[in-house]
């Protein structure tokens, strides 16, 4: 998470005592550092989650709290090189995230690794593409030896799309978007004996709010009978209303803060 | 990589035999034995010495036939339709035709059962099946590790790593190949190596790189870390030399080979050593080996041969040949597809042979008895043939097990008994050389200097690339036993011990 998203939160979750909400949270922006898509068990669950090591230490996040943000710092033009036609017109602008760490944008990867899939995974995770919504292409692909590109996923290709990962490995690609704004990329991570999690990824992809581009999964007001996902009592509900965002930034810092703290584990 | 290829139509040959085999004898061992038809002799033999006298048992694919090219008859069709039990191995072993035209012919309700898949819950061991054997070599990389904090690290300190000498053949690059094709060198040791032959990493990083070598033999490269802090100041960290075995059997150097899964060459900020840091394929835990101990292999399936790119002339001229561990190798299996010959290893015959028992007994419930008798005693036999096999293969030298064969059939022959595939003409016996396969081929023979290739009898026709570069290379042509027999061997048994004592016969 950039620095300064991470003290705005932390700064807000200082100032206001409320109590932890489950459910609108405003999402974890990551615009730069590590993160990989993979699948874990959590409470006995295969379960599709993000493991951020933006931070001290790892975390893992689900899906729906993340933002992947593609900073301008990503922005280049197709080479003139029939190999990359497939990106568009040579000169033409792109988004990419590379498949080798470039300090400036966020490096994106995927791994099988987490330890606790280890006795349920098999030999390989079938990792599907149902869909993506977004103002432009998406592609996924490697870059081999000599610079000739191997397509994982293709926005234009029929849905839905598989590859493999094989188990214990942890791979990177080049994510290449080919216009600006908010993409949903519809995923799934699943073993051949039917355990299996689908979530939506959600990028966007250079100016604007990467915060409030997407919209919101789940209803900001709190389910009814839910308890503590209220705040505290006494609070007039016209101040919700005024202060509805900041309330809601500062249970997320405070859910993202407890979550870090139940879910740290070794590298 | 490549996804799981489409059905193709079922062959309409099938679908009409389908109709006009009319449907006889309801569940098996009556006066003429349960009927049982397989795709290979191979498993004919196994399905044999479990059913014993209460099965009658048929292959499709003829004496010394390739399953890999066996279209099947009108006949065959018959064969299946009247079969109380069909056994077929794994698709990609049979041609597509052939297990279309079981699936189509088998009666409803009649066991037909794929064994390769099906005896992995039997134990048998399986390998994913390569695609492209270039990929399927260690993937190295660079990586930082520990915080440093001591030593005055931060999040935006960076670490220098250069390369400060080669030993070797020949020349040593690390590449980049960029998102978009543009190369970056990072360590180049063909014109010398200076300060710009040397990388900056940020903490916590790690990336990978092609690793480039232009002559076959050992390497030994130098990399010096230093640390540094905001403000211009390089704290010095430590050195290491990294061994490389480069077309040659690291066998033959001391310490610990690494040749497969994750490797990074690592830079420890806390200790200040440079040391790998492992990831054995499908681990999920980590393991360093000093960097003085490490003997890192490319082993000549990583030849690959340099294009017509003047961007990549640093490597040297197009069409040069050159070992290269590459920067991704993801793609080197073909997702959800295994290796078929899982016999080549006698505990996997052993997994199929529990599985036919099984089978044989829900066809024929009164021979049980006779299913589990027969089994027993057979799988008593497999147990004295897999130790044979062993310790035949054990006598030979470790840096002389080394397969060169006619297809990509021995796998899993040379992952039980601790032999290296070194080479093939074609991963596919269905397939032609090209040029560059050929080339290759000669060269893994020259620079193992192995003293014999081998081929299979039913291949003989396809062989003669192989024996064409043997005889270019002055070594000798044995002969294995891969999908099928021929009429000195008849049965498995045979079958696996003779390819034991012929590796040590022309490899000892």
């Amino acid at each position: 998470m950039p620095r300064l998203i991470r003290a705005v939160l932390a700064a807000v979750a200082a100032l206001l005592l409320v109590q932890p909400a489950a459910h609108a949270e405003a999402p974890v922006v990551i615009a730069d550092g590590h993160v990989d898509l993979g699948p874990r068990l959590v409470d006995g669950r295969w379960t599709l989650q993000l493991r951020d090591d933006t931070g001290e230490g790892p975390v893992w996040r689900e899906p729906a709290d993340v933002v992947l943000q593609v900073a301008d710092a990503a922005r280049t033009t197709v080479p003139d090189d029939p190999a990359y036609a497939f990106l568009g017109a040579p000169g033409g602008e792109v988004w990419v995230l590379p498949q080798v760490q470039d300090q400036q944008v966020v490096w994106p990867g995927w791994n099988t690794q987490d330890p606790s899939i280890a006795e349920v995974v098999g030999r390989e995770v079938d990792w599907r593409l149902h869909g993506v919504e977004g103002p432009g292409r998406f592609e996924l692909f490697l870059t081999g030896n000599f610079g000739a590109p191997e397509t994982i996923f293709s926005s234009a290709r029929p849905y839905p799309q598989e590859t493999g990962v094989e188990a214990g490995t942890h791979v990177h690609g080049n994510w290449v978007f080919t216009a600006p704004g908010a993409y949903s990329l519809d995923v799934e991570m699943a073993t051949a004996d039917g355990r299996g999690d689908r979530a939506v990824l959600k990028v966007h992809v250079g100016p604007g709010d990467p915060a409030t581009a997407f919209p919101t999964a789940e209803p900001t007001a709190p389910p009814s009978g839910a308890t503590g996902a209220r705040p505290a009592d006494g609070l007039p509900w016209a101040w919700i209303a005024l202060g509805g965002v900041l309330v809601a930034v500062a249970a997320a810092a405070l859910v993202v803060r407890s979550r870090r703290a139940a879910r740290r584990t070794d590298v | 990589m490549r996804l799981r290829a489409p059905s193709r139509a079922a062959a309409s040959l099938s679908a009409v035999l389908l109709a006009t085999t009319a449907c006889t004898t309801a569940g098996g061992g009556g006066q003429d034995g349960l009927s049982v038809v397989t795709t290979t002799e191979i498993l004919a033999d196994l399905v044999r010495n479990v059913g014993g006298d209460r099965v009658r048992v048929d292959s499709l694919v003829p004496p010394g036939g390739d399953p890999h090219s066996y279209e099947p008859t009108p006949a065959d069709a018959k064969k299946v339709a009247a079969a109380d039990v069909t056994f077929t191995n794994h698709l990609l072993l049979e041609e597509q035709r052939l297990i279309k035209a079981i699936d189509a012919n088998a009666r409803e309700g009649t066991p037909n059962v794929s064994l390769a898949e099906a005896s992995e819950t039997y134990g048998a061991h399986v390998i994913p099946l390569v695609e492209n054997v270039g990929l399927d070599v260690l993937w190295l990389g660079l990586r930082v590790r520990g915080d440093g904090k001591q030593r005055g690290a931060t999040r935006s300190s960076e670490v220098r790593l250069t390369a400060t000498a080669v030993e070797g053949p020949g020349k040593v690059v690390t590449y980049l190949t960029e998102s978009l094709g543009k190369p970056v060198v990072y360590f180049d040791s063909g014109d010398g190596l200076s300060d710009v032959d040397s990388t900056t990493l940020p903490p916590a990083a790690h990336t990978h790189l092609n690793w480039a070598f232009t002559a076959q033999g050992t390497y030994r490269l130098t990399l010096r870390a230093s640390l540094l802090n905001g403000g211009g100041g390089e704290v010095a960290l430590g050195e290491g030399t990294f061994t490389f075995a480069v077309g040659v059997d690291p066998n033959g150097i001391a310490g610990t080979v690494l040749d497969e899964g994750h490797t990074d060459l690592t830079v420890d900020l806390d200790t200040g050593e440079l040391y790998t840091y492992n990831d054995r394929a499908g681990g999920t835990t980590q393991e360093v080996v000093p960097a003085s101990d490490a003997v890192i292999e490319v082993p000549n399936k990583a030849i690959t041969t340099v294009p017509d790119d003047p961007r990549f002339a640093f490597l040297g001229g197009a069409g040069a040949s050159v070992h290269q561990l590459p920067q991704a190798v993801l793609g080197k299996h073909v997702h959800g597809e295994i290796d078929p010959h899982l016999w080549q290893d006698v505990r996997n015959g052993r997994a199929y042979a529990e599985l036919i028992r099984d089978t044989l007994r829900t066809a024929d419930p009164d021979g049980a008895a006779d299913y589990d008798r027969n089994a027993r005693d057979y799988l008593a036999r497999l147990d004295e043939l897999d130790a044979q096999v062993r310790g035949i293969v054990a006598a030979v030298p470790r840096e002389r097990r080394h397969l060169v064969t006619t297809h990509d059939g021995f796998g899993y022959f040379a992952s039980a008994y601790e032999m290296t595939v070194a080479g093939f003409v074609v991963p596919n016996p269905a397939q032609e050389p090209s040029v560059e396969d050929v080339r290759k081929l000669t060269e893994t023979i020259r620079n193992l200097e192995v003293p014999a290739v081998f081929m299979e009898p039913n291949l003989a026709q396809r062989g003669s690339v192989l024996t064409q570069v043997a005889h270019d290379q002055g070594v000798q042509v044995c002969l294995l036993y891969g999908d099928s027999f021929d009429e000195r061997t008849r049965n498995y048994a045979d079958m696996m011990r003779h390819n034991a004592e012929e590796i040590a016969r022309c490899l000892a």
